[in-house]
C-alpha cells in the first residue's frame, strides 16, 4: 500500500519538516505532531513482538515488492521505485509517498533519527565545505550541482554487544640504578592474567548495499537522544530504504568495527609495566540485542573529470564526508608555500644567529 | 674629493650626493682602515702572487669582520715557544682593525717545530674562542701536513670569517645551519603538511573506544600478576677521561706580556 499525507486543512501534500520535527503543510503551513499520529505497523506479523534477537527471513517480504509496481495515490503515475525503496517522491506530481509494506510487520524499523538538517541548511553547509576544502579545486561544487542534493534515510543495525575476553601476558617491569662503575638493569617478569566484560551499545552499521562502507563509517556518530519510536510520516518527502543485509549477516563487520577498541581496552588494563607479550587471547563477542534503524543522511553524487564523487552529511549533526577532488594546482601552491615558508624561517634564524643567509 | 663636489654643487643635489657618500662608507667601510701587513711569510712558503692574493682576502674578509686576519709562517722561533711568538708579536706589532692592539686573530705556523697555533685577539677572542679555533685548526690542519700552505691559509681566511660572524656560543658546524639540511626539512615539512591536509579532505572518523562502551556495564572481572622471574644486567659507565689529553694540542689562549687576554688553539701538523 503507498502512503501519502495529504493536509486535512487543505488538501496539498504534507512532507517532514526538519526545523521543527513536524509534518508540515507547505501551503497552509499546518502543522501535525507525528508521534500522536496513531499507525500500527507490526501488528501484521504476531511474531515481532520483541526487537531483541530478532532476525528477520531475508527472503520473504524483501523479495515479495520487487515484482510490484505502485501508483502515486496523488496522480495514479507509476512510481519509479527499486526493489528497496521504503520512501520516495513521484516523479510525476513530486508528492512524498511511503511504501508501507516495506515498513511493516518483519521490515518495521523500530526506531528512526528524523531529519535535523534541512535541505537549504545541508545545501549551505555543502558549500562551504566545499570552500574550505583546503586542496579542492575552486569553484568545484557548483550551486547548480548541490541543487541535485537528496535526503535519505539510510537503513541501519544498532546492536548492543557483550565481549568475553580472557587474556594472559608475560609482562615485564624494568628498573635501571647505578652502583659503583656499573648500570644495572633490572627485568622483572610477571604473569598477568585478565579476564574483562565489556558491553557495546549501540554500535551501528549500515545495512544498505549501496553505500559505501567507509564512508557511512566516518559519518558517525548520530547522537540517540534523537531516536524516536519509527512512524512513517517522518519518511514523508525524503527517500528511504529498507535494510539489504541482515543483523547476523553485518556481525563480522560490527565485530571488526570494536575489534581495536577491544584491544585498546585489554592494553589499558596492563598499565604499569614497560612491555607486553600476549600468549593467548580470547575474544568472545556476542550480539545481546539488535534494533533496525533508519539514520537521515544527505547525499550528493556526481560526476567531476569522469569520476564519480560521493558526498554524504549526517542529516542529524552536519558532519560533511566524501573524498572531493584534489586540485594539483593547489597541492603545489601549499607544497610550496610551505617549502618556502619554513625555508625562510630557517634563514631568518640562522641570520640572526650569525649564520649569514646562504 | 666627494667634499669638493659637494661645495661646487647647490640645492637639491647636495643631498643625493650626501647619501651617495654615506652610502658608499657604508658598504665600503674598509676603503680607508685596511692598513699594516696580513701576511708574515717569513718561512718563505708562499709566491709573491699567491701572497698578494691572501693579502687581498684577508684584507676584504676582515674588512667584513672588522677583524685583522693576519698570518706568519715561520723557520723556528728564536727559542721562544710559538705562543710567546704570538703573543710577543701582538705586543710588539700592534695589529688591529680598529687600532693598534684592536681586534685580530693570527695564525702561525713553525716548519722547524712543526707547529700551528691560532689566537684571537679583543673581538676576536669573543668570537673565535678556543672551541672555534680548535675546529679552524683540525679542519687545516691536513693541508699543513701535505705541505698545502697556500690552501691552508685560504680556508683559515674562510673560516675565521664564517666563524667570526656566528654570535657566542652558538655552534657554526652545527648541521641547523647546512642549507642541504635545511631543504630537506622544508621540503619534508611541506610533504607531510600536504599529505595531512589531502588525507583529511576526506572527513576524519570522529568516534573512539569511548563511544559505544557501556562504562558502567564493563569492567575487569578479575586479574592476577604474578611474580615469575627476574635478569639483572649490568654495564660499566665509561668515565670521560677529563685532562687527559692536554700535551701539546688544545692548550688555549692566555695572556701577552702586555697583558692582552687572547684566545688560542695550538697543534702540531
Amino acid at each position: 500500500m503507498v502512503l501519502h499525507y495529504k493536509c486535512p486543512n487543505c488538501g496539498s501534500d504534507m512532507v517532514f519538516d526538519a526545523d521543527t520535527g513536524k509534518l508540515t503543510c507547505p501551503s497552509c503551513r499546518n502543522r501535525l505532531d507525528i508521534e500522536s499520529i496513531p499507525e500500527n505497523l507490526r501488528g501484521k506479523s504476531p511474531g515481532t513482538e520483541a526487537v531483541r534477537g530478532r532476525s528477520p527471513d531475508p527472503g520473504g517480504a524483501a523479495d515479495a515488492g520487487e515484482t510490484v509496481t505502485y501508483h502515486c495515490n496523488n496522480c495514479g503515475a507509476d512510481l519509479l521505485t527499486t526493489p528497496e525503496t521504503a520512501a520516495t517522491r513521484c516523479s510525476f506530481c513530486g508528492a512524498g509517498v511511503v511504501i508501507s509494506e516495506r515498513l511493516s510487520g518483519d521490515v518495521a524499523p523500530h526506531l528512526v533519527i528524523p531529519f535535523k538538517i534541512s535541505k537549504e541548511e545541508a545545501i549551505k553547509a555543502f558549500k562551504k565545505w566545499c570552500r574550505n576544502g583546503l586542496l579542492t579545486p575552486r569553484g568545484f561544487m557548483t550551486a547548480d550541482r548541490i541543487q541535485s542534493i537528496t535526503g535519505i534515510y539510510v537503513p541501519y543495525w544498532l546492536y548492543d554487544l557483550n565481549s568475553h575476553i580472557k587474556v594472559s601476558a608475560v609482562c615485564t617491569k624494568v628498573r635501571t640504578y647505578t652502583s659503583g662503575d656499573y648500570m644495572y638493569t633490572e627485568t622483572s617478569y610477571f604473569d598477568a592474567y585478565r579476564e574483562i566484560n565489556l558491553n557495546y551499545v549501540k554500535v551501528p552499521a549500515d545495512a544498505s548495499r549501496k553505500m559505501d562502507d567507509e564512508l557511512m563509517d566516518k559519518l558517525e556518530p548520530f547522537h540517540y537522544g534523537d531516536l524516536k519510536a519509527f512512524k512513517t510520516p517522518y519518511l514523508a518527502g525524503f527517500l528511504a530504504e529498507k535494510y539489504q543485509y541482515t543483523d547476523n549477516e553485518l556481525m563480522p563487520r560490527v565485530k571488526d568495527k570494536i575489534g581495536q577498541f577491544v584491544e585498546q581496552y585489554i592494553r589499558s588494563t596492563y598499565s604499569g609495566y614497560s612491555s607486553v607479550r600476549y600468549k593467548s587471547k580470547q575474544i568472545d563477542t556476542s550480539k545481546v540485542q539488535s534494533y533496525y534503524v533508519l539514520f537521515p543522511v544527505w547525499l550528493v553524487v556526481y560526476d567531476y573529470d569522469n569520476f564519480k564523487h560521493t558526498f554524504a552529511m549526517n542529516g542529524q549533526t552536519g558532519k560533511v564526508v566524501g573524498k572531493p577532488p584534489i586540485s594539483y594546482g593547489k597541492v603545489a601552491a601549499w607544497f610550496g608555500g610551505i617549502a618556502a615558508g619554513s625555508m625562510l624561517v630557517f634563514k631568518t634564524v640562522s641570520l640572526a644567529l650569525g649564520g649569514g643567509f646562504l | 674629493m666627494i667634499r669638493t663636489n659637494l661645495r661646487g654643487v647647490r640645492g637639491c643635489r647636495t643631498p643625493v650626493l650626501l647619501f651617495m657618500a654615506l652610502l658608499w662608507a657604508f658598504l665600503f667601510p674598509a676603503a680607508g682602515a685596511a692598513s699594516g701587513t696580513f701576511i708574515y711569510d717569513h718561512a718563505d712558503l708562499l709566491t709573491a702572487e699567491q701572497e698578494a692574493a691572501l693579502a687581498a682576502k684577508a684584507a676584504e674578509l676582515g674588512a667584513r669582520r672588522e677583524t685583522d686576519f693576519i698570518i706568519i709562517t715561520l723557520n723556528g722561533t728564536g727559542g721562544k715557544d710559538i705562543v710567546d711568538y704570538v703573543a710577543d708579536f701582538y705586543d710588539e706589532t700592534a695589529p688591529g682593525y680598529d687600532g693598534p692592539h684592536g681586534n685580530a686573530a693570527i695564525l702561525a705556523i713553525d716548519l722547524e717545530q712543526r707547529d700551528v697555533f691560532l689566537a684571537g685577539f679583543k673581538q676576536a677572542e669573543v668570537r673565535l674562542n678556543d672551541a672555534r679555533l680548535d675546529n679552524i685548526r683540525t679542519k687545516i690542519t691536513p693541508h699543513l701536513s701535505a705541505g698545502r700552505f697556500y690552501d691552508a691559509f685560504d680556508q683559515y681566511l674562510e673560516l675565521a670569517h664564517k666563524y667570526m660572524g656566528f654570535r657566542p656560543g652558538v655552534n657554526p658546524d652545527s648541521l641547523f645551519f647546512n642549507t642541504g639540511f635545511q631543504l630537506a626539512v622544508s621540503v619534508g615539512l611541506a610533504a607531510v603538511a600536504v599529505g595531512v591536509m589531502a588525507y583529511r579532505s576526506g572527513g576524519r572518523v570522529t568516534i573512539n573506544a569511548r563511544t559505544y562502551l557501556d562504562a558502567s556495564r564493563s569492567r575487569v572481572v578479575s586479574k592476577s600478576d604474578v611474580f615469575v622471574n627476574k635478569t639483572v644486567t649490568r654495564t660499566k659507565i665509561e668515565r670521560n677521561q677529563s685532562g687527559g689529553g692536554g700535551g701539546g694540542f688544545g692548550g688555549g689562549g692566555g695572556v701577552t706580556r702586555g697583558g692582552h687576554t687572547f684566545s688560542g688553539s695550538r697543534g702540531k701538523f
